[in-house]
């Protein structure tokens, strides 16, 4: 049940983080690491697809909203998209659309940070 | 040997010398002669010598301990016989009249000391050879028992020939067997092995009386051998009695006189084998002990005590090592020590440019230092009271790793040899595993004070759910909470707002284990009192994530769900802060209820408020309402797919005619059936409602 990887790629200005597998409470330190590190290197301009997540538990929504604060606090942003509809239905019931930005497409995230320079 | 045979043994010659004793005394009076009668008569001395050894070999037993005493006992014996002997060879009234060529005693008298002195040379005999026989045989090898059964059959052959119808007249033959069986004894002689096993003062013991045992024995074979009284008297009773005699006195006296010598040249090294003994059974018995103390104190004051007495240290000390995991240096606890300061170790082991320390963690082997003050390792250690002599420092190592090491110093140069050091060594392979196992009890102890913890916490999270659900007219209630571990995550609960209005809460605590339950504990406590002066379940939530932000760690969440049900109006009103959508099924159809709403410490301020919507339901007779948590649609079977809310719903459907329990259970027992196996991966909770109306 542990099966999680990431990939990381840059472009446009913007780090995208590839998220695939389960994310959950035994994945989830894979994930804070991933953010702390592009925290360190100043990136706050961050958009995560979820295209090949297959679960995520609260320990792995718990990830995002403790590092959301701070990339904000630096005129960035966590920016989600690629979600299937069993794993947006999770971010919905918990209200997450309200307070993150989701995407059904990977552009439309980079391309509201080009825009808005958020 | 049975009582039986014990009394045999006994009575055969307590016949049968008599007998020979009147036989004889017949015979000395009476001129007869008559060669059968005198072969007979051999034959009973025979028999009953043999009986005697029969009897005295049964009464032997082992002499493994309390050899002095039997060699003891045996000159006692021995010396007595020949005062005896002496007595009756100053007794002048024995006259001996020339027979063949033997002199024969005459009277009564003369033939009764003649059958006195044989049959008790013969038994001393007897005696000296069996007990010669057991020290033999102490520590056999390979030859020792064909060996001793070569002596007696040449014994046997030479006392045959000497017997009045077999007497060979081949003088070479019989001085050639003569010759052989001196070897033998010679050759039986040399296994003294029961020496090496003495203590000194036994070996003491053993050498007087193998001095003496020497010379009577000489004394016997000289007396047998000349033209003594006893010897007449020995010679005239039984010729064969007469060798056998004296080759036992013989081989007596070659026997005891190599035991003087051999024990007198063992003594120098006795020293040396009683300590290497003795050192053995100290290790034994501390090594034992040390695998008994479990205390993790003890065991090393322990260890540094025994260290001194099994190898005759002055001082000992042991430390504990820990190498820095970024390779840096070795960190070092000393955890015992005695009759030495923590000021002279450190003098002692700083060294002299390299650290003592350093060198064992790097080699893992024992290191020697046989000169303190004139050692490069050690100079220099000079402080207010050096420490002199020699030091031995020995690792303690597990699973390759160095652990501790274990020092002893002497107060003198060169005072510890090879024997010390494996002794230490051995010794400290010991307390290593001791270490270990005091650690691991330990930690076994402490896990099982944490588990008890977790028990107790448990048993406390049970009394924050409801103890039983509440009675209240018009409703049918049943509900269930189930955790995968010992401590879960979901809550529920309800509140009596008054006699018409029951309020409901059903919610997740995001993670598991004691955080989750500390959290659901004051959720509860917020839940409880903010139900009696909120109105309307959208104002509990709003309030109830105001209080709790301050709390919630920054990754944490809760979800719930609060509904106030009043049973006049029959409605159900209720707010959803990012929990499950509730089931509602009614004759017509049913619902996932899901009103907008984000869960509990996400975000403060408006936004909550604004985003948080309230949904009254109006109820009619046969409602079925189910709150649950995740753990029940995301149940998985082995292939991975969840149980999902379509399930859910389609058997609140299929049973909402049956009271709330059944429900309840018939959800539980699909949820079951469904995932295929007893063990939940997430925490499970079911409230059912049904509304039964007036």
């Amino acid at each position: 049940m542990s099966d999680f990887k990431i990939h990381h790629r840059e472009g446009e200005g913007v780090n995208v983080i590839e998220l695939k597998g389960y994310l959950d409470a035994h994945t989830a330190p894979d994930l804070e690491n991933a953010f702390q590190k592009l925290l360190n290197e100043k990136h706050f301009r961050i958009v995560v697809n979820f295209k090949d997540l297959s679960y995520i538990s609260s320990a792995g929504l718990g990830v995002f909203m403790a590092y959301i604060e701070d990339v904000r606090k630096n005129q960035g942003d966590i920016k989600l998209t690629n979600m299937s509809p069993k794993v947006y239905n999770v971010f919905d019931l918990l209200g997450f659309p309200i307070l993150y930005e989701i995407y059904k497409e990977e552009k439309e995230a980079i391309g509201k940070f080009k825009d808005g320079k958020k | 040997m049975s009582r039986f045979k014990r009394i045999i043994s006994v009575v055969i010659p307590l016949v049968l010398f008599p007998a020979v004793f009147f036989y004889d005394v017949i015979r000395s009076t009476v001129d007869l002669d008559v060669p059968s009668i005198a072969f007979v008569r051999e034959i009973a001395i025979l028999m009953s010598f043999f009986s005697l050894y029969y009897y005295v070999n049964g009464k032997k037993t082992r002499v493994k301990k309390g050899i002095p005493r039997e060699i003891g006992k045996l000159l006692v014996i021995t010396f007595s016989v020949l005062v005896l002997a002496g007595i009756i060879s100053l007794m002048r009234q024995i006259v001996f009249v020339e027979k063949g060529a033997l002199l024969v005693p005459q009277g009564v008298m003369g033939v009764f000391l003649s059958v006195l002195t044989s049959v008790v040379m013969g038994a001393l005999s007897i005696i000296m050879l069996i007990t010669v026989r057991e020290l033999i045989f102490y520590k056999r090898k390979k030859g020792t028992k064909r060996n001793f059964a070569f002596y007696l059959v040449a014994l046997i052959a030479g006392c045959a020939l000497s017997l009045p119808f077999l007497r060979a007249t081949d003088r070479l033959a019989v001085s050639g067997l003569y010759v052989l069986t001196v070897i033998l004894l010679v050759l039986n002689s040399f296994r003294q092995s029961w020496i090496v096993y003495l203590s000194r003062r036994e070996k003491i013991y053993c050498i007087v009386y193998s001095a003496l045992l020497f010379f009577t024995n000489m004394f016997l074979s000289v007396l047998l051998s000349n033209d003594s009284v006893p010897n007449r008297l020995i010679s005239s009773f039984s010729q064969s009695l007469h060798s056998f005699v004296q080759l036992n006195a013989v081989f007596g006296a070659v026997y005891f006189g190599m035991a003087f010598v051999s024990t007198l040249f063992h003594l120098p090294t006795a020293e040396v084998f009683e300590r290497k003994q003795s050192e053995l059974t100290s290790l034994h018995n501390l090594s034992r002990l040390v695998t008994q103390v479990f205390d993790f104190n003890d065991l090393v004051n322990t260890v540094t005590q025994m260290t001194l007495e099994v190898i005759g240290a002055t001082t000992s000390w042991l430390e504990l090592v820990q190498s820095s995991p970024d390779g840096g240096g070795v960190s070092v606890e000393l955890v015992a020590q005695r009759n030495i300061n923590n000021d002279q170790i450190d003098e002692l082991m700083k060294g002299n440019g390299f650290s003592i320390r350093q060198l064992m963690a790097e080699s893992k082997k024992v290191l020697v230092v046989d000169d303190i003050a004139g050692d490069k390792r050690t100079k220099g250690a000079m402080g207010v009271n050096p420490v002199k002599g020699c030091l031995l420092s020995v690792p303690l190592i597990s699973h390759n790793e160095l652990i501790g090491i274990l020092h002893a110093t002497k107060d003198m140069e060169y005072g510890f040899d090879q024997d010390d050091i494996d002794v230490l060594t051995t010794f400290a392979d010991h307390v290593t595993i001791a270490i270990e196992n005091s650690k691991l009890i330990a930690r076994s102890l402490e896990r099982e004070r944490l588990h008890q913890e977790i028990m107790v916490a448990q048993r406390m999270q049970q009394r924050l759910l409801p103890q039983s659900v509440p009675n209240i007219g018009a409703l049918d209630i049943s509900a269930i909470s189930e955790s995968s571990y010992e401590v879960g995550g979901d809550y529920y609960d309800f509140v009596k707002l008054n006699d018409d209005r029951l309020g409901i809460v059903v919610g997740d605590v995001s993670g598991k284990g004691v955080s989750a339950a500390f959290y659901m504990a004051e959720v509860k406590g917020i839940f409880l009192s903010l139900s009696k002066i909120c109105a309307s379940p959208r104002e509990l939530l709003v309030r109830a994530n105001h209080t709790l932000m301050d709390s919630l760690e920054k990754n944490a969440f809760i979800s719930l769900i609060y509904a106030i049900v009043d049973i006049r109006k029959a409605s159900l009103v209720l707010a959803r802060a990012g929990h499950c959508p509730v089931a509602y099924i009614s004759k017509d159809g049913f619902e996932m209820v899901r009103p907008t709403g984000l869960g509990l410490g996400l975000t403060n301020g408006a936004l909550f408020e604004e985003s948080t919507e309230e949904r009254t339901i109006n109820m009619s007779e046969g409602d079925v309402c189910v709150f649950y948590t995740d753990g029940i649609t995301e149940s998985r079977r082995a292939s991975g797919e969840e149980y999902g809310y379509d399930r859910l719903i389609e058997i609140a459907v299929k049973t909402k005619e049956s009271s709330a329990e059944q429900i309840r259970d018939s959800i539980l027992q699909d949820v079951r059936a469904f995932t295929g196996t007893a063990t939940y991966g997430d925490d499970m909770t079911l409230v059912v409602l049904k509304w039964i109306g007036h």
